[in-house]
């Protein structure tokens, strides 16, 4: 043990002393929050109103279309402002109104064919037709009229009808153990964004046990720490050192977290937009799935590290180590629609997927207990079998230079004595 | 007795997927002495002193270190200094040749009160706080030496200890090898310098392909292999010696050769017939040089092998 433990130091030291972790830890949750909230802001602020001309052939909807579209405020303004249309023949005007959109005098025009009542069918022309949330109010508004004319017309009163067709406003409620509360697709992009934390760190901490291995092994440092301490414990110290690191940052990483939500939460008391709380018991989840991850796959990692010589001739070897990660991550969205199905069960219980799907499903929808437990059991068991093996294949392959090895050589190291 | 010996290895032997990188090998190191371990590239020197470290298991025979198996028990009472030198280049040398210490089991505080004198000695003191890579190849070999000693072992291992060193560097080494052996400390120096070996070492050992070809005393070696060397100095063309009867071999130094003789063959007449054609200015029967020996006895076998 006492070997075991300069090993470990001088792992985390040099790591957590380096620029490159410094800059990671402070600019990770920097990035991850510019990239969640920036996008928000700027989809908030809408601009400037929108200039529209409507090209009515029937003659009788522009004036309510154009009430309509009036009436509505978008960030407390008008969103729409409506310029007369040009006059002349259905064809003058309507190279005309092209013309003023590509000159730039419109943002665009509602054409409303003559027959768009009984169709219900209307164009919109624009430069930019990818402005969702103006195009759904434009849409909304236009909708709106035709059918409140069409009621009108059956000798119905439009808004007694909508009242009494008023759409139920599903309130999503999630239900725990600890309490109710009130949940709009946040809990969803939550899981996504722990998901990815997740799959980017145990794959990050990961290679860096690789690059290490590649590194200790090309500057020939490796066979005087062997001389000194059993080639075992170099990579157990190895795995615990730079998995210490991992987990210095999440404590970083939870803290500066802490700290936002602290002084977010007097900020943003009363706003709707919620942040999904991070329970105790969930970042336990997370800090418990991130070493079983981390262990499995570093383990694999400082066998693939040790069988070669250069990070290059390792790109082709760790493939086929992470490809699980990938794999795991592309069945985030059936896990997350269907958490508690046979498919996701049996998923979520193989070792290399399971870091990544029961963690997924944890935040989800807390899975029965046995099934948690079977999956660290197996995950435990796995990883007991996989330093093993890598130990075996870590012993041998550190000492060798030259030809990297084939697949059925890497086999025979492991049944060496 | 057996702990007579800082290295006793008994019938070791080590193969890997097919190759025998050493055979049947016995050797003895005995304690306090300068020990050569002399060999061609390839010969199985690095094999068996990383079996010696316990870095490889071998397949056969038994290894002892001051008295007791090779094994874990036995790393900390050796210092290894490999062929293919290693240190972390991003790290400060100080904290470096600490770490090396520890992981030999010595405490960082007792690493951190030795560690000044040696810096000093070896004339790093100025770099202490520097990255291992702003180091010359020099300074890197002279730092690789002292995370070899920190741990102060009773076992020295050293391979090719003067390569990278200028003569300042090489005198300043042999004087601190010297100094460790005058403390008690058994040292092996496996090395191409043949110079070095001859100035340093007590006892040598020769392997090729594996298999010991000669063990003992430099002077019982020296001795065993005859008086039939000589230095010849001389003007004129000396192209005829090698030709001449009873020799064996000529090396052409220059400014001299140097002449073996044939098991049994008689200077005196190569004397006389080199004087009857040259101006002879010098002619001297030497012992040979390990050099000599050991270009002899590999070639040798490189024959009896083929």
């Amino acid at each position: 043990m006492s070997r075991l433990w300069p090993i470990v130091r001088r792992e985390y030291l040099e790591r957590v002393r380096s620029k490159a972790f410094i800059i990671a830890t402070v600019l990770g949750p920097v990035l991850m929050g510019g990239l969640m909230v920036i996008p928000v802001l700027v989809a908030g602020k809408a601009g400037k109103p929108l200039r529209l001309a409507v090209l009515d052939d029937s003659g009788t909807l522009a004036a309510p279309v154009e009430a309509q579209l009036t009436k509505l405020r978008r960030d407390d303004n008008p969103r729409f402002v409506i310029e007369p249309p040009p006059l002349g023949s259905p064809e003058t005007r309507e190279r005309e109104l092209k013309a003023a959109v590509i000159e730039g005098r419109l943002d665009g025009y509602l054409h409303l064919p003559a027959d768009s009542l009984q169709k219900a069918s209307a164009s919109y022309f624009g430069k930019n037709v990818s402005n969702m949330i103006d195009l759904r109010m434009m849409e909304d508004a236009v909708s709106d009229t035709l059918v409140g004319l069409r009621l009108t017309g059956a000798g119905l009163d439009p808004v007694k009808v909508r009242d009494l067709t008023k759409k139920v406003d599903l309130k999503t409620i999630r239900l725990t153990a600890e309490g109710e509360r009130e949940d709009r697709g946040a809990a969803a992009l939550f899981s996504i964004t722990l998901l990815m934390m997740l799959y980017t760190t145990v794959l990050m901490w990961g290679q860096a046990v690789l690059t290490g291995v590649i590194e200790e092994k090309s500057n020939r440092v490796v066979e005087v720490i062997v001389s000194a301490v059993p080639s075992t414990k170099l990579m157990a110290g190895k795995l615990l050192g730079v998995g210490a690191v991992g987990l210095t940052q999440f404590l970083v990483w939870v803290l500066s977290l802490a700290g936002v939500s602290l002084a977010g939460a007097s900020v943003a008391a009363g706003s709707a937009a919620r942040m999904p709380e991070v329970s105790p018991l969930l970042l336990g989840a997370f800090v418990l799935y991130f070493l079983l991850g981390y262990l499995l796959y570093s383990a694999l990692f400082a066998a693939v590290g040790a069988s070669v010589n250069t990070t290059q001739e390792a790109q082709s070897l760790a493939f086929p180590v992470f490809m699980p990660l990938v794999v795991g991550v592309m069945f985030f969205p059936m896990v997350l629609n269907s958490p508690d199905s046979t498919l996701s069960t049996v998923l979520s219980l193989i070792p290399l997927l399971t870091p990544l799907l029961m963690f997924l499903r944890i935040t989800v929808l807390v899975p029965p207990m046995w099934q948690i437990a079977l999956s660290i059991a197996l995950t435990g068991a796995s990883i007991a079998g996989v330093l093993w093996v890598a130990a075996r294949i870590y012993r041998v392959g550190i000492l060798m230079y030259g030809k990297r090895p084939t697949f059925p050589e890497i086999l025979r190291w492991v049944r060496t004595r | 007795m057996s702990t007579d010996d800082a290295i006793r290895l008994t019938h070791v032997a080590k193969s890997f997927s097919g190759h025998q990188a050493v055979k049947d090998l016995s050797l003895a190191v005995p304690r306090g002495s300068v020990f050569g371990l002399l060999g061609p590239n390839g010969a199985g020197k690095t094999t068996t002193l990383r079996m010696v470290m316990d870095i490889l298991a071998p397949d056969a025979g038994t290894i002892e270190i001051l008295g007791a198996p090779a094994g874990p028990g036995s790393r900390d009472r050796v210092g290894y200094m490999p062929e293919e030198r290693g240190l972390y280049p991003r790290m400060v040398l100080d904290e470096q040749l600490l770490f090396m210490a520890e992981i030999k089991g010595t405490t960082r505080r007792e690493a951190a009160r030795r560690l000044p004198a040696w810096l000093e000695r070896l004339g790093l003191a100025d770099w202490a706080k520097k990255r291992v890579n702003e180091l010359s190849k020099g300074m890197q070999q002279k730092a690789q030496f002292i995370a070899t000693v920190l741990h102060e072992p009773q076992v020295l291992i050293l391979d090719e200890p003067m390569s990278g060193l200028d003569p300042v560097g090489m005198d300043n080494m042999r004087n601190v090898l010297l100094d460790l052996k005058r403390q008690g400390t058994t040292l092996v120096l496996s090395s191409h310098q043949m110079e070095t070996v001859e100035r340093l070492c007590d006892r040598v050992a020769l392997i090729d392909r594996g298999e010991k070809l000669l063990d003992g005393a430099v002077s019982d070696v020296k001795k065993e292999h005859g008086k039939n060397t000589l230095v010849l100095a001389f003007d004129g063309d000396g192209s005829f010696l090698a030709s001449a009867p009873g020799v064996a071999n000529v090396t052409d130094f220059g400014r001299y050769v140097e002449v073996r003789m044939t098991e049994g063959a008689d200077p005196q007449i190569l004397l006389r017939e080199a004087a009857a054609r040259l101006r002879v200015s010098r002619f001297e029967i030497v012992e040979p040089s390990l050099h000599d020996i050991f270009v002899e006895r590999v070639t040798a076998n490189a024959k009896a092998v083929a």
